[in-house]
C-alpha cells in the first residue's frame, strides 16, 4: 500500500476514484470475493464429495431408511408449526407496540426483542428445571416460538414503523373498514419482512441442537451430533447432514419463490408522516396480556430458573478461575471470530455496493447458502477435510475461526452493504476536491460512514458465536471451554445450579449487542 | 475501504495468533481425548498435576467419537492419553494398531480380568448395568428377570434408555457378544418398540424418579451419585442387579491407554500409571465418581455393592465390537 | 347550495391546538382552495373532512348527515369522500390497474372496462395499467391516484398539495387538467396548498388559513383585491400599503388621490394597492417643477434586471401631504416590471394609479 500514488505522478487524473482504483484494482477485490465464496462453498461441496464416496446405494441405505423419516417428520411438523405462530406473534406485537395506543408500547417493544439475548438452550434448560416432564413436539414449539419470534418481529416492528400511514389513509377513503385497511395494505407491505424473519427462524430451527436435546426432541441436527459421537465423522453422519443440506436448501427456495420480485419502496418523495395511533379503548386490558404474557415465558421463566438456580447454588457454583477463564475464552473467539468474518466481507460487500453485477450477485448468493447451514454440518465438513487433508489446520483456532466465518458471514455481510450504501463514491471524490489525498479521503468518507455497518456487524458476528455451541465443541482447540461448552457440560451432568453461572454471563453478554441490534433496527426505520 | 480492510484483516491475525496461545494447551504437558465423566477425570488430572507437575489439558467427548476421532486422525493425533467410559472404544483404537503397549508396571497394578490379553491397553475404573426402577411403582416380583425381558410386549412404554450413549451401546456390545446377531436384532427390534429414549443416564433416571417411565437401564453410579448430592433426582429410585450372568448384569470396563504417536509417551504412561495406582484408585473409592476401583487390593466406595458379588457375565472386554453394535442400532432406528 | 358545512371545528394534539373555530360552506360541485402557510393547520383540516381523525369539538356535514359533531364519528371508509395526497400514496405492492380498482367491488360488473375508462378520463396510457407505482413518474402516480379517487364516485374530492410534487411546468397544467376533469365529473373539490397562485387560480373560493383558524374566506379576486388585513394582502401576493386619510370616497397617501373601495371618512387609515395597479410613465425633473398638483413623480434608485420581469425601486419626489411621510421616505416603492419599459437608475418617472386602493379596516 504505497501512500497516495497521486502525488508522484501528478500528471496522472488525480480524482480520488481514480486513484483508488489504481490503488486497488476491482479486479483484486474481485478475485478476494471469488476466493472468500470458493472458500464458503467448501462445506457444500464437502457434502456432495462424501456422497459421490459413500455411492448411491450406501447414500439409499443411509437415507432412505425409517429413522430419517421420523426426523424428518419430527424437523417439519416444527417448522411448519413454529414458523406460522412465531409470524402471528410476531406481527400481532410489533402492530401493538408500533401502530396502537398500547401503554409503555416502548417498553413492551425492548422486551419483545430481548429474548434474543437468551441463547436458545438456555431458554429449555430454563423450562425443562421447571417442568422436568416437558418434551416432545409441544414442548418443542412452545419453545422455539418463544426463543425464536424476535427474529420476526425486528423486521417486522421496522416495516411498520416506516410504512407510509398516507397509504393506510388511501384505503380508508376507498370505502375499507380498519381490519379490510390491514389486511389489503398493511399486511401486504409486511410480506418482505415476515418473509426474511421466517427464513431466518426456520433455518434456526433446522440447525438448533441444544435446545431440542433438553426436551428429547430428535431433530436432523440432534441426530448428528449423536451419529457424530458415536463414529466421529462417519458416512451416517454425513448422510443426515446432506439431508439437512437439502432441508435448508428447499427453504431458501421457498422463501425466494414468495418473496418473488417485489419491491415494496415507498413510491414519493417527502418524509412520510408519522402513523396515527389506533386507539385500542376498551381493548387495552385484553392486550397487554400479549406482551406481558409473551414476555413472562420468553424472559421471565429464564430469569426466574437462572435465579433460583444461583440462589440454589450459592458461592460455590461461582468457581471464578474456571468461569474467568471460559469469559475469556469465549470473549477471545467472539471477537477474533467477529474481525474475520467482517475483513472477509469487506470485498463482497464493496463489490456488490459500488460494481452490481451478475457475478457479485452469484458469489453473495453463494455466502448466503452457507450462511444458512448449520454449524454442525460445517463443523463436520472442517473436522473431516482438516483431519484428511490439512492435518496443520487440525484442531486450531484458524479452523474453529474459518467456521464462524462461514456460519455468520451474512449477518457481516447484510451489516457492511448497507453501511457502504450509505456512503456514495461521490463522497469520496468530494473529500478529493477539497484537497484530500486519495486513501484519506477514502478514510474520512466511506470508512467513516461503514464503520457503524461494520461494528454491527461484528456485534451481530460476535452474539452468534458466544452462543454457538456444536461448532465449538466439535472444532475447538484442545483445552477450549467456552461459556456455552461449560454450561453444556454441567447441565448433560444435571448439575444444574453450576451451569446456572454460565447461563447468566452468556445472557449478560448478549444484551448490549441485543440492544444494539434493537436501535439499528429502529434507526433504520427512520430512513 | 483497503485501510479498514488492512486494520481489520491484521487485527484478526494478530488476534488469532494470540488465540491459540490463549486457547492452545501447554507444549509440555499431555493431552487427554476425555470420554470418562469430566468431574473424575479432573479430579485425577488435577492431583497428577500436584504431584508430578504434568500438565494436562483435557479434551470432552464421547467412547465411539474419540475412538473413531483418534482412528481418522490416526499417527498425527494430538492426543497422548484416551480415556473412555466403555471397553468398545479402547478395542477400536487398538484394533486399527493406533496403541502403545502400557508399562508393565501399569498393567502390573491390574488384574487380569479387568485388562485386555495385548496389555495395549488398561482397565482403570469399572461399571454395573442396572435397572433403575420407581419403587412406588414396582414391587421386587413384578421386575424383569432379565435384560432380554424389556423387550416383551408387558413392557411396552414402560422403560427408558439412552441409546445414543456408549453406556448402552456397550450393554448391547455384551449382548451381541453374549446371544449373538439374530437374538440382538430381535431384542433392539422390541427395545424400539417398547422404551422411550432419553439423552444420558442421569436423565433416564431422573425420568424413571418422575414417574414418567417405570424403569431405565442405566449404570449403577448415577444413582449413588445423585443420592450423594441432594437425592432429588433419585428419591424414589431403587436399583435391581440381574446378577445370573444376565446380560443385564453386564460390568463395563473403563478403559485406558497411551497413544503409539504421543509425544510425550513417558509422562503419558505415568499418568497410567498413577490412576491406575494407589491414589487414583483411591480417588474412585473417595471422591463422588462412584465407579468400581479395579487395581489390585483396592477397595470401591463401601456404599457399593461389592464387585464379586454382581454375578456379572463373562464378557472379553476387548471383543465388544462397537461398530457393529452402532450398525446394528442405525439400522434398528435407534440412532 | 351548499352541501358541506363545518360549525366551529376545533383539533388539538395535546397543548397543541392545530385547528380552532373552523367555519365553512362548500357548494355543490364547487372548488374550493385552502391556503396557508405550512404548519397553519390545513393539513389536519382535510384529515377532519376526510374521517382520518376525529375533532375535539364543531361538527362536519354533509348533505345534511353529520359526519362529526357531539362525539360520533363517521369512520373514513363509509364516508364516501376521496382523497388524493401529496404524492400519491399509491399501494406499492398493487399493479396500476389494482390501484385504480382498489376501491371498487371485487364483483363489480365490467370492472376491467371501468378502470380502463378511468385512466383513459384522467389521461393515462392503456399500456401503464400492468405496472407498478414505482415505474411511474410522478405526474403519472398523481393521476393514477386521481382516478383511484374517482372510482368511487365520491361527492367531493380532496387534495392535499397534490402538485407540490410535481415540476413547475406540469404543475400548472395537472392543475388545469384536474380542475376541468372534476368540474365535468360534478365533483366538489377541497384543495389545500401552500402555493397562493395555486390557489387563486383552482378555485372559486378560497378559504386563508393561519394559526389554525381561517382569516378571510372568498372569491379569488375578493380576497386579492380587498384583503382583510395587510399579513392576507401579503400572504397573496406582492403588495403597497401605505397610510393615507380617507374623504368622500378618495384616498390622500404619498402617491396620490386615488379612488378608494371605502367611502367613510378616517383621518388614519392604511391602503392597499396591488404594484400591478401603478404605472410608470417617462417624465423629467423639468415636469417635476412645473406640472399641476396631485401629480406625483418618482426617481428610480435601483434597478435589477431578472429576465421576463425587473425589480425596481424608487423613492416619491413630491409627496402630497402625507399623513405619515417618513414611511414613504425611508421605504421606496418596490414595482415589477416588464423589462420592456422598466426604467434605468435615476429615471424621473410619473406615478398613475389604476383602480382603487383597497382600505383596511382599523389601522390594520
Amino acid at each position: 500500500m504505497t501512500p497516495s500514488s497521486a502525488e508522484y505522478h501528478p500528471s496522472r487524473p488525480s480524482t480520488p476514484a481514480a486513484a483508488w482504483s489504481r490503488l486497488l484494482p476491482t479486479s483484486w477485490i474481485a478475485v478476494a470475493a471469488v476466493l472468500v465464496s470458493l472458500f464458503a462453498l467448501l462445506p457444500l461441496g464437502f457434502i456432495i464429495w462424501v456422497a459421490i464416496q459413500t455411492g448411491w446405494t450406501s447414500v439409499a441405505q443411509l437415507v432412505f431408511r425409517p429413522r430419517v423419516g421420523e426426523l424428518l417428520v419430527n424437523t417439519l411438523s416444527l417448522v411448519i408449526l413454529v414458523v406460522p405462530i412465531t409470524a402471528l406473534l410476531s406481527v400481532a406485537l410489533a402492530w401493538l407496540t408500533e401502530r396502537s395506543d398500547l401503554p409503555g408500547a416502548r417498553f413492551w417493544s425492548g422486551l419483545s426483542v430481548a429474548p434474543l439475548a437468551v441463547p436458545a438452550f438456555v431458554h429449555s434448560y430454563a423450562w425443562i428445571t421447571l417442568f422436568p416432564s416437558m418434551h416432545g413436539l409441544f414442548a418443542g414449539v412452545l419453545i422455539s416460538v418463544i426463543a425464536y419470534f424476535p427474529f420476526i418481529y425486528l423486521p417486522v416492528a421496522a416495516t411498520l414503523r416506516r410504512l407510509d400511514p398516507a397509504l393506510e389513509d388511501a384505503a380508508a377513503s376507498l370505502g375499507n373498514t380498519p381490519w379490510r385497511v390491514f389486511l389489503r395494505v398493511v399486511l401486504p407491505q409486511l410480506k418482505l419482512a415476515v418473509l426474511g424473519g421466517a427464513l431466518l427462524v426456520g433455518l434456526h430451527l433446522l440447525a438448533e441442537y441444544g435446545l431440542y436435546v433438553f426436551i428429547r426432541f430428535d431433530t436432523f441436527t440432534t441426530a448428528i451430533v449423536d451419529q457424530f459421537q458415536s463414529t466421529f465423522n462417519g458416512p451416517a453422519a454425513n448422510m443426515l447432514a446432506g439431508v439437512l443440506v437439502v432441508c435448508c436448501l428447499v427453504l431458501l427456495a421457498l422463501e425466494a419463490m414468495l418473496r418473488g420480485g417485489e419491491r415494496y419502496a415507498r413510491v414519493g418523495s417527502g418524509a412520510a408522516r408519522t402513523a396515527v395511533r389506533t386507539s385500542l379503548g376498551r381493548a387495552t386490558v385484553p392486550c397487554l396480556a400479549l406482551p406481558l404474557i409473551t414476555a413472562s415465558l420468553a424472559l421471565g421463566v429464564p430469569f426466574l430458573t437462572v435465579g433460583r438456580w444461583l440462589v440454589a447454588g450459592g458461592a460455590g457454583v461461582w468457581n471464578l478461575d474456571v468461569i474467568s477463564l471460559a469469559l475469556w475464552q469465549t470473549l477471545v473467539l467472539a471477537l477474533g471470530g467477529a474481525l474475520l468474518t467482517v475483513a472477509i466481507a469487506i470485498p463482497m460487500a464493496w463489490l456488490s455496493i459500488r460494481r452490481p453485477g451478475p457475478l457479485p450477485r452469484l458469489l453473495e448468493s453463494c455466502n448466503y447458502i452457507v450462511g444458512s447451514l448449520p454449524g454442525v454440518v460445517i463443523a463436520l465438513a472442517l473436522v473431516t477435510v482438516t483431519v484428511r487433508v490439512a492435518m496443520p489446520l487440525y484442531q486450531t483456532v484458524a479452523t474453529i475461526l474459518a467456521a464462524y466465518a462461514l456460519m455468520f458471514l451474512p449477518r457481516a455481510l447484510v451489516s457492511l452493504r448497507a453501511s457502504i450504501a450509505q456512503a456514495p463514491v461521490e463522497l469520496e471524490q468530494a473529500a478529493g476536491s477539497l484537497g484530500r489525498s486519495p486513501l484519506r479521503a477514502l478514510w474520512s468518507t466511506t470508512v467513516r460512514l461503514s464503520a457503524p455497518g461494520a461494528a454491527a456487524g461484528i456485534a451481530l458476528v460476535g452474539l452468534g458465536i458466544t452462543n454457538e455451541l456444536t461448532a465449538t465443541q466439535m472444532l475447538a482447540p484442545n483445552g477450549t471451554r467456552t461459556l456455552a461448552m461449560a454450561f453444556w457440560a454441567m447441565s448433560n451432568e444435571l448439575d444444574y445450579a453450576a451451569a446456572a453461572p454460565y447461563a447468566l454471563i452468556m445472557v449478560v453478554m448478549s444484551l448490549p449487542l441485543t440492544w444494539l441490534l434493537y436501535v439499528q433496527s429502529r434507526r433504520m426505520a427512520g430512513r | 475501504m483497503k485501510s479498514t480492510h488492512f486494520a481489520l484483516t491484521s487485527a484478526a491475525l494478530l488476534l488469532a495468533l494470540y488465540a491459540s496461545s490463549a486457547l492452545a494447551q501447554d507444549a509440555k504437558g499431555i493431552v487427554i481425548y476425555n470420554a470418562q465423566h469430566e468431574s473424575l477425570t479432573n479430579e485425577w488430572a488435577e492431583a497428577f498435576t500436584k504431584e508430578t507437575g504434568i500438565k494436562v489439558t483435557i479434551r470432552k467427548g464421547s467412547d465411539t467419537e474419540f475412538g473413531n476421532q483418534i482412528v481418522a486422525e490416526g499417527k498425527l493425533s494430538p492426543a497422548d492419553v484416551f480415556l473412555t467410559e466403555n471397553s468398545p472404544a479402547m478395542a477400536l483404537v487398538d484394533n486399527a494398531g493406533l496403541f502403545a503397549p502400557v508399562d508393565a508396571d501399569t498393567l502390573a497394578q491390574v488384574p487380569e480380568e479387568f485388562r485386555p490379553a495385548n496389555g495395549h491397553w488398561t482397565g482403570i475404573a469399572a461399571r454395573s448395568t442396572v435397572f433403575a426402577y420407581d419403587k412406588t411403582k414396582l414391587t421386587a416380583d413384578k421386575l424383569p428377570k432379565s435384560l432380554l425381558d424389556l423387550a416383551g410386549p408387558s413392557w411396552k412404554g414402560r422403560w427408558a434408555a439412552s441409546p445414543s450413549g456408549a453406556d448402552f451401546q456397550a450393554i448391547v456390545g455384551a449382548l451381541l457378544e453374549l446371544k449373538g446377531e439374530a437374538a440382538t436384532v430381535e431384542w433392539l427390534k422390541g427395545m424400539k418398540a417398547n422404551f422411550t429414549a432419553y439423552r444420558g443416564n442421569s436423565t433416564a433416571m431422573k425420568a424413571v424418579n418422575a414417574g414418567e417411565v417405570d424403569g431405565a437401564v442405566i449404570y449403577h453410579y448415577y444413582y449413588y451419585g445423585d443420592q450423594a448430592k441432594t437425592g432429588e433426582n433419585s428419591k424414589n429410585v431403587s436399583l435391581h442387579l440381574f446378577k445370573n450372568q444376565d446380560p443385564g448384569a453386564f460390568v463395563s470396563i473403563s478403559g485406558g491407554g497411551v497413544l503409539a504417536s504421543s509425544k510425550h509417551p513417558k509422562e503419558a504412561q505415568a499418568f497410567l500409571k498413577w490412576i491406575t495406582g494407589k491414589t487414583g484408585q483411591g480417588i474412585l473409592r473417595t471422591g463422588t465418581s462412584f465407579e468400581y476401583a479395579v487395581g489390585t487390593g483396592d477397595e470401591s466406595n463401601p456404599e457399593l455393592t461389592p464387585l464379586k458379588d454382581l454375578q456379572a457375565p463373562k464378557v472379553e472386554a476387548s471383543k465388544l465390537d462397537s461398530k457393529k453394535v452402532s450398525e446394528l442400532m442405525t439400522a434398528a432406528g435407534l440412532l | 347550495m351548499s352541501f358541506l358545512h363545518l360549525h366551529g371545528l376545533r383539533k388539538a394534539y395535546g397543548n397543541v391546538t392545530a385547528v380552532d373555530g373552523i367555519e365553512l360552506a362548500v357548494a355543490v360541485g364547487s372548488r374550493t382552495a385552502i391556503v396557508g402557510p405550512s404548519g397553519c393547520g390545513k393539513t389536519t383540516l382535510l384529515r377532519l373532512i376526510a374521517g382520518f381523525e376525529a375533532p375535539d369539538a364543531g361538527s362536519i356535514v354533509l348533505y345534511g348527515t353529520e359526519l362529526a359533531g357531539n362525539g360520533d364519528v363517521v369512520p373514513a371508509h363509509r364516508r364516501g369522500i376521496g382523497v388524493v395526497a401529496q404524492d400519491g400514496a399509491l399501494f406499492p405492492h398493487l399493479s396500476i390497474a389494482d390501484n385504480i380498482g382498489f376501491g371498487m367491488k371485487r364483483d363489480e360488473d365490467a370492472r376491467d372496462e371501468r378502470i380502463a375508462d378511468l385512466a383513459y378520463v384522467v389521461g393515462l396510457d392503456r399500456g401503464i395499467l400492468k405496472r407498478r407505482p414505482h415505474q411511474l413518474s410522478g405526474g403519472q402516480q398523481q393521476r393514477v391516484a386521481l382516478a383511484r379517487a374517482m372510482a368511487r364516485k365520491p361527492r367531493l374530492m380532496l387534495l392535499d398539495e397534490p402538485f407540490s410534487a410535481l415540476d413547475t411546468g406540469l404543475r400548472a397544467s395537472m392543475r388545469k387538467a384536474v380542475a376541468e376533469l372534476l368540474e365535468q365529473a360534478g365533483i366538489a373539490t377541497i384543495l389545500v396548498t401552500h402555493d397562493q397562485a395555486e390557489a387563486l387560480s383552482f378555485a372559486d373560493q378560497v378559504a386563508v388559513m393561519r394559526d389554525g383558524a381561517f382569516s378571510q374566506v372568498g372569491a379569488p379576486r375578493d380576497l386579492y383585491l380587498r384583503p382583510k388585513d395587510r399579513m392576507i394582502a401579503e400572504f397573496l401576493g406582492d403588495s403597497i400599503i401605505l397610510p393615507a386619510r380617507i374623504s368622500s370616497g378618495i384616498a390622500e397617501c404619498a402617491i396620490g388621490h386615488i379612488g378608494a373601495d371605502s367611502t367613510s371618512p378616517r383621518d388614519v387609515a392604511r391602503i392597499m394597492l396591488r404594484p400591478e395597479q401603478v404605472f410608470l410613465e417617462p417624465a423629467s425633473r423639468a415636469d417635476v417643477a412645473n406640472t399641476p398638483p396631485n401629480v406625483v413623480f418618482g426617481e428610480i434608485i435601483e434597478a435589477e434586471f431578472a429576465g421576463s420581469v425587473s425589480t425596481v425601486a424608487l423613492r416619491v419626489l413630491n409627496s402630497l401631504d402625507p399623513p405619515d411621510a417618513a414611511v414613504i421616505g425611508n421605504h421606496p416603492l418596490i414595482l415589477r416590471r416588464s423589462f420592456v419599459d422598466a426604467p434605468t437608475v435615476g429615471a424621473i418617472v410619473r406615478i398613475s394609479v389604476h383602480g382603487k386602493a383597497h382600505v383596511f379596516d382599523g389601522t390594520a
